[in-house]
């Protein structure tokens, strides 16, 4: 359908995955260890040494003068001035090219300077850019941070989609116990899994289609922070359990802060013996991890090299502000005009006529929003407030009939004039599934 | 007939009936003889709502005690408890007569009257008044004022008291099954008795037995009882918001309370899963261990943080209980709830037993039966040929049983 849709992009075939700085290689590396296949790997950094440990097939050295071989010593500055001077031999490389992946870590010099303008570049070749940033850990220092930052909003000008993983929260995401190395690790893999995940969606044709489109859309919002989870199972029970194991990756927050988000992209890519049912089974499942009003972009493929096996990928953004995240929900609502493409099996070419206009639009929005912003945000203020009213109301509503289970016929231990019989998450409305 | 010196403690318990069976030795301490127990019904917040089943249950308790122990049981010391009982603080102060100098025994119980000529609600009576300390002649920290010389003698008491016909109802219970009631005792008071030593009780403790219906407590400082009470909620309680939280039945709520159960949080790994295995009548489940120490969590701060307020209310400084907090009760067994108590306390805390005792050891190692022990040893104290030592001196009763 995509491939239609854009006759530019129609061969997406060609994709270059740059790793850039030192924590960009050590993501990358990872992700040929772990077999990315239909796509070239290159490392682009100013430092020779971890270059020359990295083991991808395509190296560049940038920045030869500027540093002479040595890193940015945590410089920006010194980053940007390094992909300056490689300019003509990065253009060279992401010639070509119609999806450039960069798998960048903020905060240092290397990928904080030298991204945001090779992300430049490869725009220029007029390709996809998706960006992979890590954000660094919060004891790294506040400068590192903004830095970081800085940074980030530089990439999200330039590339189609950033996908942003703090580092904190990969803290969380393994035991305390874990050693460190195992904490990077983890890290690392959670990139390289979303950087294929990413790369199968898009290039992958399914029987019900997900595109880049769907994707910008879902994590379109400005200092997003990325939700991703990915499972893989086999067995009777694969539905149920990779998706178990999707909620479970790092990020997820257990499928915690699914509830919050405007919209939600699920693959779902099995064997050929995948059923309906499972399929079926599996978004139910999920369904009741996300809010009612959550718009999910569901994508379904047949991959006979996967045999047995069942893969969920799990993508959302959650926005740090209310007021962005609401945002783009006017625009999803013109958009929600759109004929359901998901439940037609057969591609027709009605859908895709249909499917036109309504992407059209979209893309019109979408150009016309920074002028629009100020209504769209006035609009999407007053909306947020009637939420959040309905929904306080709501939670009252709930908690009206107090159930006090076996203590329902005894005496009531009544203390400051709270009845402590009714359990205390309860009282205190904590949240309970 | 039981031998003169073996006595029977009876604690009825929300959860479960406890009977101790223990010998009173020659050198002041007890020999467990055997625990008898049987699984409590009709019973809430530790007060009886179902005569008739918690009868039964109390039969099956002595059943279980006589067979284990070898004994039979005629009389028994009877625990109670229930938020309705509470305890207070009175000076007593009498002057000698004029004919004579020396301070002597019925003096005591002059001054004891005295100390309870306060007013209680109607419905109550008293259950206890602990002596707490002399004055004489203004003079502090006399211990035994008996032939010492003085003009006027004075004494602080600790009365507790609940009301009447609730203390009543659980000893007719008991009468209606067999044994004759010798003695009710309010339980923290008997739990103090076995899971604090004398010293400790010097340097001033805490004592928390949170069972399965109600939380009693109990503070000691300076050798005497300072403050008692007893708060109706329990372990009960933390199983019902894991039912009503899970929407799992009782009976697994309890169980995963025990086995899986934590009140601290942060100690599982995120998304970490307990199974439920199904069984006839109940599919089965995949539940949070977060979501279940969370529930737990909430509930225990809570309770503390409750007790914790009381004791401030009352005057009484948690920080200078030098020997710490003593946590015993069937729930001081949940995984975690030592580390939340020192938390809240910011005092060691101990999760403990009934010490000083001899006999089956196994027996009472068990967090769940300190009060049904600890009515023995109060029961020896009591005894009027033991010698006559601290604990005899540190409470004398009220001679309330012609009331029934």
């Amino acid at each position: 359908m995509i491939e239609l849709l854009r006759p530019s992009k129609a061969a997406l075939a060609v994709i270059r995955v740059l790793g850039i700085g030192g924590a960009g290689a050590n993501a990358l590396d990872r992700l040929l260890l772990d077999g990315m296949s239909g796509a070239e790997l290159h490392a682009v950094n100013t430092d020779i040494q971890s270059l020359t440990a990295s083991v991808a097939t395509g190296k560049l050295q940038i920045g030869r003068s500027t540093t002479r071989g040595l890193g940015t010593g945590g410089d920006p500055e010194l980053g940007y001035q390094a992909a300056e001077e490689g300019a003509e031999e990065l253009r060279a490389l992401l010639q070509g090219a119609s999806m450039v992946f960069l798998l960048v870590g903020l905060g240092g010099g290397t990928g904080s300077g030298a991204a945001p303008l090779i992300a430049n570049f490869a725009r220029e070749q007029d390709a996809l850019v998706v960006v992979f940033a890590t954000l660094p850990f919060h004891f790294e220092g506040r400068r590192r941070m903004a830095q970081a930052e800085e940074a980030l909003a530089a990439l999200q000008q330039q590339a189609d989609v950033v996908v942003c993983f703090e580092n904190d929260r990969m803290g969380e995401a393994v035991s305390p116990r874990a050693p460190i190395h195992e904490a990077f690790a983890a890290a690392d893999q959670t990139i390289s899994q979303s950087v294929r995940a990413v790369s199968t969606l898009v290039n992958q044709r399914g029987l019900i289609h997900l595109g880049l489109d769907e994707l910008t859309r879902t994590l379109r919002a400005q200092n997003a922070r990325c939700i991703f989870g990915f499972g893989e199972a086999s067995g009777d029970n694969r539905a149920h359990e990779a998706l178990a194991r999707a909620l479970k990756s790092p990020l997820m927050d257990r499928g915690r802060l699914l509830g919050e988000t405007a919209s939600v992209l699920v693959n779902i890519a099995g064997g050929e013996d995948m059923t309906l049912n499972e399929v079926q089974i599996l978004m139910e499942e999920l369904g009741r991890h996300i809010g009612d009003d959550t718009r999910i972009h569901f994508g379904c493929a047949v991959d006979p090299q996967l045999g047995a096996k069942m893969r969920v990928t799990v993508l959302s953004a959650i926005d740090a502000s209310a007021q962005l995240a609401t945002a783009p929900k006017p625009t999803l609502a013109v958009v929600d005009a759109e004929p359901e493409p998901v439940i037609t099996f057969v591609e027709t070419d009605e859908a895709v006529t249909a499917l036109l206009p309504a992407a059209e639009l979209a893309a019109e929005l979408a150009a016309q929003s920074p002028a629009a912003a100020a209504q769209l945000a006035r609009r999407t203020e007053a909306a947020a407030a009637a939420r959040a009213a309905r929904e306080a109301k709501q939670e009252q509503m709930q908690f009206e009939p107090v159930t006090r289970g076996r203590f329902e016929k005894s005496e009531p231990t009544i203390v400051d004039g709270e009845d402590l019989d009714v359990p205390t998450f309860l009282r205190r409305n904590m949240k309970v599934r | 007939m039981a031998r003169d010196n073996i006595f029977v403690g009876l604690e009825i318990g929300t959860y479960k009936i406890c009977v101790a069976v223990g010998e009173s030795r020659a050198d002041g301490t007890v020999k467990i003889l055997g625990v008898g127990e049987a699984p409590s019904r009709g019973v809430r917040k530790g007060e009886i709502v179902n005569f008739e089943t918690a009868g039964k249950c109390i039969r099956e308790a002595l059943v279980d005690a006589e067979e284990k122990s070898d004994v039979m049981i005629g009389s028994v010391y009877l625990a109670v408890t229930g938020s309705h009982i509470e305890g207070f603080n009175n000076r007593g102060a009498i002057s000698i007569p004029e004919d004579r100098e020396e301070i002597c025994e019925e003096d005591f119980e002059e001054v004891q009257a005295n100390a309870r000529e306060v007013s209680i609600p109607q419905p109550n009576m008293f259950v206890h008044s602990i002596l707490q300390h002399y004055y004489v002649d203004g003079q502090d920290g006399v211990l035994n004022p008996i032939g010492m010389l003085g003009r006027r003698l004075e004494a602080d008491f600790h009365i507790i008291h609940g009301v009447g016909n609730r203390i009543k109802n659980s000893v007719r219970c008991v009468k209606e099954v067999g044994p004759e009631v010798l003695d009710v005792v309010f339980a923290p008071l008997a739990t103090a008795q076995v899971v604090l030593d004398h010293n400790q009780k010097g340097l001033g403790a805490l004592v928390v037995d949170i069972g399965g219906g109600t939380t009693d407590f109990i503070v000691y400082t300076d050798g005497a009882v300072k403050l008692c009470g007893c708060v109706g909620l329990g372990g009960d309680h933390i199983t019902n918001d894991i039912s009503l939280g899970l929407s799992i039945p009782m009976n697994k709520a309890e169980r995963i309370k025990c086995e899986d159960g934590s009140a601290m949080l942060g100690i599982c790994r995120p998304g970490e899963m307990i199974l439920l295995k199904d069984e006839t009548g109940f599919a089965g489940r995949e539940i949070e261990r977060d979501m279940l120490h969370t529930i737990i969590h909430c509930r225990v701060r809570e309770m503390f943080e409750m007790l914790r307020r009381k004791l401030d209310e009352a005057g009484c400084a948690v920080h200078l209980l030098a020997a710490g907090m003593m946590l015993t009760g069937g729930c001081s067994m949940i995984h975690g709830i030592r580390d939340l108590a020192e938390e809240i306390f910011g005092i060691p805390v101990h999760v403990t037993h009934a010490q000083a005792v001899v006999g089956n050891v196994s027996a009472f190692e068990n967090p769940q039966f300190s009060t049904a022990i600890g009515l023995i040893k109060y029961a020896q104290a009591m005894q009027p040929e033991a010698p006559r030592g601290v604990l005899r001196r540190l409470w004398k009763k009220f001679p309330f049983l012609g009331f029934w």
